[in-house]
């Protein structure tokens, strides 16, 4: 090496992770956009609206047919029937109701006079009876403190 | 003065995220239907709260980034530092959602369209941390990051609105409702929720006050550090060329 040579004599690698690492951000925009495409398919596919209310389901019931779909209505305080394979009961929406018949063990909030969400088909295309193999309950976004002294007022509400 | 203030939220923070766990566990009642369940209104619906106006903050910052007239890098670094906040809060979002909803609904987790579009927002700003790490200039970095912060916004409506416009097993919203009232939330459950709003947001400014002053100091360090390196390599230049 001469006096004048600014060389450095061990030349710097600075290339040398750099095809790994724009190989990793290739791969990570890869992952994320099909993590895109996924749940836009999955939102699509789903439909957005997630179940038919039981009025909705009365009214496309020839249309529905025995074809699955998710069904939502409140269930009718004191309908409800424990059975050998889970729980019998009736949803209603205003003047309609179609009576459901579930297997498997409802959810743990499940009980009279809450809506929730049904999973299943009509029994039949004229049948009024929805065979349903899952509950959700759908709460509200209505918080109501648990306490003793809680009264219902005559028009029905509580206090 | 602005680290003065900065410590004063830290501090406002911790006191009222203390208060709302005291009075969220030992002082509200329990719902009557949800029962000790709706302790999670205390967490869940103020944690989306900071992540709406995380990804709110991180879109006005890019747009005051990509309009000439206002363009400073302290808005690059304030969309990246909210960024960062509402991915994570979106996170916890999401885990403390399937938690809550597990013992409520009866599972883990719907593809209905609330959930649906909340996990859509947390890919989509995900996508803009994994953005900021490509190729490019400092400036090219900023621009193109603002322009993958405005698309993304657009979900963020659309997960707040999906309960309204679409049938979802989610709940609608408790608080940030078309008259904005917590008329469904009675009492002293009300106030809490309400506090926990405060709490979250005070956090949130404290977390992307601290993560921008980093940015910041990253920055300036950065440039001073190859001003050194230049200065360094010159003088080894020199000192060879007056051994010589």
């Amino acid at each position: 090496m001469t006096a004048t040579d600014l060389t450095p004599s061990t030349p710097p690698a600075p290339t040398r992770g750099a095809a790994p690492h724009r190989r990793r951000n290739l791969a990570a925009m890869v992952v994320i956009a099909g993590a895109v495409v996924f749940l836009l398919v999955k939102g699509i596919s789903g439909s957005l609206n997630f179940y038919e209310t039981v009025n909705e389901a009365l009214k496309q019931q020839a249309s529905l047919g025995t074809s699955t779909f998710r069904l939502e209505g409140v269930v009718k305080p004191g309908s409800i029937v424990a059975t050998a394979t889970g729980a019998s009961f009736t949803l209603v929406q205003g003047n309609n109701h179609i009576d459901v018949v579930n297997t498997g063990t409802p959810p743990q909030l499940f009980q009279g006079n809450i809506p929730v969400v049904v999973s299943g088909h009509f029994a039949s295309k004229q049948s009024s009876t929805f065979v349903s193999s899952q509950i959700l309950v759908k709460h509200s976004s209505t918080y109501i403190a648990d306490h003793p002294d809680r009264v219902k007022a005559q028009n029905g509400t509580v206090r | 003065m602005k680290r003065h203030r900065l410590t004063i939220t830290g501090w406002a923070a911790a006191v009222t995220l203390i208060a709302t766990a005291i009075l969220g566990i030992l002082v509200t009642p329990q719902d009557v239907t949800q029962k000790e369940y709706s302790r999670f209104l205390y967490l869940h619906p103020p944690m989306a709260w900071v992540a709406y106006l995380a990804f709110g903050v991180a879109a006005l910052s890019s747009v005051l980034y990509l309009w000439p007239r206002t363009r400073r890098e302290a808005f690059d670094h304030l969309a990246l530092a909210s960024v960062e906040a509402g991915v994570l809060f979106t996170g916890l979002v999401l885990v403390t959602g399937s938690m809550w909803a597990e013992p409520v609904w009866g599972t883990y987790w719907v593809w209905d369209a609330r959930l649906t579009a909340t996990a859509l927002m947390f890919v989509l700003f995900l996508g803009y941390l994994a953005f900021r790490r490509t190729g490019g200039t400092k400036q090219n970095i900023a621009r193109r990051s603002a322009i993958v912060a405005l698309v993304s916004f657009i979900d963020v409506p659309i997960v707040h609105f999906s309960v309204l416009w679409w049938n979802t097993l989610h709940q609608g919203p408790s608080v940030l409702t078309p008259g904005l009232s917590a008329q469904g939330v009675h009492g002293s459950m009300a106030w809490t929720m309400l506090l926990s709003f405060v709490a979250f947001t005070l956090l949130f400014c404290w977390m992307v006050g601290r993560r921008t002053a980093l940015e910041r100091l990253r920055a300036s360090a950065g440039g001073s550090e190859l001003q050194e390196a230049i200065a360094a390599r010159r003088a080894e230049g020199t000192s060879v060329e007056v051994g010589a």
